[in-house]
């Protein structure tokens, strides 16, 4: 790496650190409303923990990663210095400054509104300025990723872009995009009643824009680790990428049906018409699409890797695949955890079957599986492959790697199968404590109890993630040149569609005004649709 | 080559990626549309045009035979709770307030707004609250042979004059009110999630305060005991959404009480002193 290494290292480490304390939570949660302690006797405090969890996982973690991880791709796959270095470290102090405000703001208990803001409830404005701060701070990435992009093609005229920054930059441009939403109603909806200028709020347009951001945000947080599939596992496990073209269209289907998604989230909710919960569900179920191909090409990866390896037949290959190498146990364990959270998100999309599940345990259990299990392991394999760069240090000890990777889809498992149970069962979501002595709860108890424990695991990984990575020490020897995955089909000619944004950044625009434009226009034109706010946090 | 451009229609993947999309689109929102209300009577009832604009969420009289009027029923309350009535005041309104309640409430509500009675307390209490009340009593909606003849009198400026005098005074408190020790009431600290029942420190202060909800800490025991009864039986009806009528009701006698005590531990403390 050139000039970014410091950069990488400083996003990563509070990205970790943000995601330690934030996982302590998250147990302390589990464990307050676990048969295994009495009613927490102050349920507000829950609220806070929950929003601090949140808003650190949600927003902190995969931000910074996406930053960090993006950084170091323009400067490894270009095989150029980063173009503005300056601006990098000021978009990163932006972050960890809004990052900062935010936290202090809900420790306070001023912003137990949870990270997805729930109007009409108001919080204090030095939550929601922190929280616009992070993602103001991450525009400057999305513009830096893009003018590296320029400067590259400049100086290389005619040449394909890397599959990992093609990748890296759909990302960007997803979340540039994404975060409109969410900004949209911070700005004009949220901060003027959180200032004290205006003392009602339109919820259901607040909760319209909020969709918006809160589909294709997931997308955004699995782009780094889609990146990793294509372009870090074949290497990482000695075989080839399949189809390089394919990666290229899973990454522009991405940006073109991620985003005019929402309203899915918004099933329940009155203020948008039935229709266009319909065409948004329909929509919804395109995104499977890229996740498919994806899987596909990633197996068809391995069984070269294993055929490569002396694998033969049906299922020789299987066998021959080097199940001893950290990477290809995360990549198991991501397309384990992204098979069973996908199919329950085929349930959460349909109009119908969503109404089974709504609001129940069944969610909670759905995001922490596929974000917290299938992206956020490959955030940590990402960590551990990059770290003899950003470190210069061999690589990292592979039993104490394997091992956290273990405990982390152990720990996942058993965390969130007994949610998805207890969720068809009907147990709410966000409820800071459970009437166990109530007979129709009581045999549901051992539920929640196995989660904490599945939790307390996850706390161990988490220990172990940043003792690994902390331990690394540089030795004087250069590392080996880091690369990305080769193609199977070197040659391979790119069509120019699939090396450029244009038109699907074009399509990705046209299909969220069509699907957003007349709920968000008829909402806003209509008289009378706001409701008094209720500020959070009064003694 | 032209026509590998990523920018020309004559480029395939241009052509066909637009037009799958638009294919599909238009795929969607026919179903979404057209085809899914069509099997629903509601949807159907006024033409293709009228299910359009029903699958798409515009306000519309659905079914207008007459069958769904509604009686008129009684409205709990007229007064909309905005957070803007807690804003501080100006020290004249202040003043103001103070001279209107020396003259009409310190008869009752003490002149410091710490009653001797079993009149609620005012001192400290909520301005959005004192302005609910007095407005619910000058509009029938909240009942009281002595409240009523006085509200009525009441300009809105003097109701929110008096309500910021109140809210000026420091608030009634009970010897160290810990809500979060095991000593208070599970009622009070935890509620009841089965029975529907929230805490009351979810609304009523301590914890946190909802718009409307009054401070309770130091009032009466009798007056407490008095609206909880009124509340359940019905015959106080000013709660905007039944909230409070809805948690009584579920609550046995005891529990009553024993909330009723709690907040009232003023007048315990001094009766013991």
């Amino acid at each position: 790496m050139y000039l970014a290494r410091k950069l990488v290292l400083a996003h990563f480490w509070v990205a970790f650190a943000g995601f330690l304390l934030a996982i302590m939570l998250g147990e302390w949660q589990m464990y307050v409303r676990s048969p295994l302690h009495g009613w927490v006797n102050n349920p507000e405090h829950y609220y806070r923990s929950v929003t601090a969890h949140g808003t650190v996982m949600a927003y902190v973690l995969p931000t910074l990663f996406a930053m960090g991880f993006g950084y170091a791709i323009s400067e490894l796959a270009l095989k150029q210095p980063l173009i503005g270095l300056r601006w990098a470290w000021a978009g990163f102090g932006l972050v960890v400054a809004g990052t900062v405000m935010a936290a202090v703001t809900v420790a306070a208990g001023k912003a137990s509104v949870l990270y997805t803001f729930y109007p009409p409830m108001i919080a204090s404005p030095f939550y929601y300025i922190g929280i616009v701060l992070v993602v103001v701070g991450s525009w400057i990435w999305v513009a830096l990723m893009s003018i590296n992009l320029r400067a590259w093609r400049k100086q290389n005229a005619g040449v394909t872009v890397p599959l990992a920054m093609f990748g890296n930059v759909t990302g960007a441009y997803l979340w540039a995009w994404t975060s409109v939403g969410a900004a949209i109603e911070v700005l004009l909806l949220i901060l003027p009643v959180s200032l004290g200028i205006k003392s009602t709020i339109d919820a259901g347009l607040s909760r319209v824009f909020f969709s918006w951001t809160l589909h294709a945000i997931v997308y955004f947080w699995l782009m780094p680790a889609y990146i990793a599939f294509y372009t870090i596992v074949p290497r990482a496990i000695g075989g080839r990428l399949y189809s390089d073209a394919m990666g290229r269209v899973a990454f522009v289907l991405f940006l073109v049906f991620s985003m005019p998604i929402g309203a899915h989230h918004l099933f329940a909710d009155p203020q948008v018409g039935a229709g266009f919960k319909f065409v948004h569900a329909a929509m919804t179920a395109m995104v499977s699409v890229p996740t498919l191909l994806t899987v596909f090409t990633i197996v068809a990866s391995l069984e070269i890797a294993g055929r490569l390896r002396g694998g033969k037949g049906i299922v020789g290959w299987v066998k021959a695949l080097p199940w001893n190498n950290s990477m290809m146990l995360a990549v198991t364990f991501s397309f384990v955890m992204l098979g069973f959270g996908g199919a329950g998100g085929i349930i959460n999309m349909s109009y119908q079957l969503n109404e089974t599940i709504h609001n129940t345990q069944w969610v909670t259990g759905h995001f922490h599986l596929i974000f917290g299990g299938a992206i956020v392991i490959m955030y940590f394999a990402v960590a551990y492959d990059i770290w003899p760069q950003l470190m210069r240090c061999p690589p990292l000890p592979q039993g104490l790697v394997k091992t956290q990777l273990w405990l982390w889809f152990v720990g996942m498992m058993v965390l969130s199968v007994p949610w998805h149970l207890v969720g068809l069962l009907g147990m709410p979501r966000r409820m800071a404590y459970y009437d166990y002595s109530d007979p129709a709860l009581q045999p549901q108890a051992w539920t929640v109890t196995a989660s904490t424990v599945g939790g307390m695991v996850l706390v161990v990984s988490a220990i172990l993630l940043v003792f690994i990575l902390a331990r690394a020490r540089s030795n004087a020897a250069a590392p080996a040149m880091f690369t990305f995955s080769r193609s199977a089909y070197p040659g391979e000619r790119t069509p120019a569609a699939l090396n450029t944004f244009g038109l699907w950044v074009a399509m990705m625009i046209g299909l969220t005004i069509v699907n957003y434009g007349y709920p968000i226009a008829q909402l806003a034109m209509l008289k009378e649709t706001s409701v008094p706010a209720i500020p959070i946090g009064g003694p | 080559m032209r026509d590998d451009s990523p920018y020309s229609w004559s480029n395939p993947w241009v052509r066909w990626s637009i037009v799958a999309l638009a294919t599909l689109t238009v795929v969607s929102f026919l179903i979404g549309f057209v085809l899914l209300p069509s099997v629903q009577r509601d949807y159907r009832a006024d033409g293709l045009w009228a299910t359009i604009c029903r699958a798409a969420g515009v306000p519309a009289k659905w079914i207008d035979d007459g069958s769904l009027s509604m009686e008129p029923r009684q409205m709990s309350t007229e007064v909309i709770l905005l957070p803007s009535m807690i804003e501080t005041a100006s020290k004249d309104a202040v003043g103001r307030g103070a001279t209107i309640a020396v003259q009409q409430c310190s008869m009752c509500h003490g002149a410091q707004g710490v009653s001797e009675t079993n009149a609620p307390n005012l001192s400290g209490q909520y301005p959005e609250v004192v302005i609910k009340q007095l407005e619910d009593y000058k509009r029938g909606h909240r009942t009281s042979s002595f409240m009523q003849a006085l509200a009525g009198n009441l300009s809105d400026r003097d109701i929110t004059d008096i309500a910021a005098y109140y809210n000026s005074l420091p608030k009634a408190r009970t010897a160290p009110a810990r809500y979060d020790d095991e000593s208070a009431p599970p009622l009070v600290r935890v509620g009841d999630p089965m029975r529907n029942i929230a805490p009351c420190i979810a609304c009523h202060g301590g914890i946190d305060h909802k718009l409307g909800a009054p401070w309770l800490e130091g009032m009466p025991r009798e007056y407490l005991l008095a609206q909880l009864a009124s509340l359940r039986s019905g015959t106080r009806h000013n709660d905007s959404h039944a909230q409070m009528r809805n948690m009584v009701r579920r609550m046995s006698e005891k529990e009553i009480e024993q909330v009723a005590d709690f907040y009232a531990r003023r007048e315990a403390a001094r009766e013991g002193r």
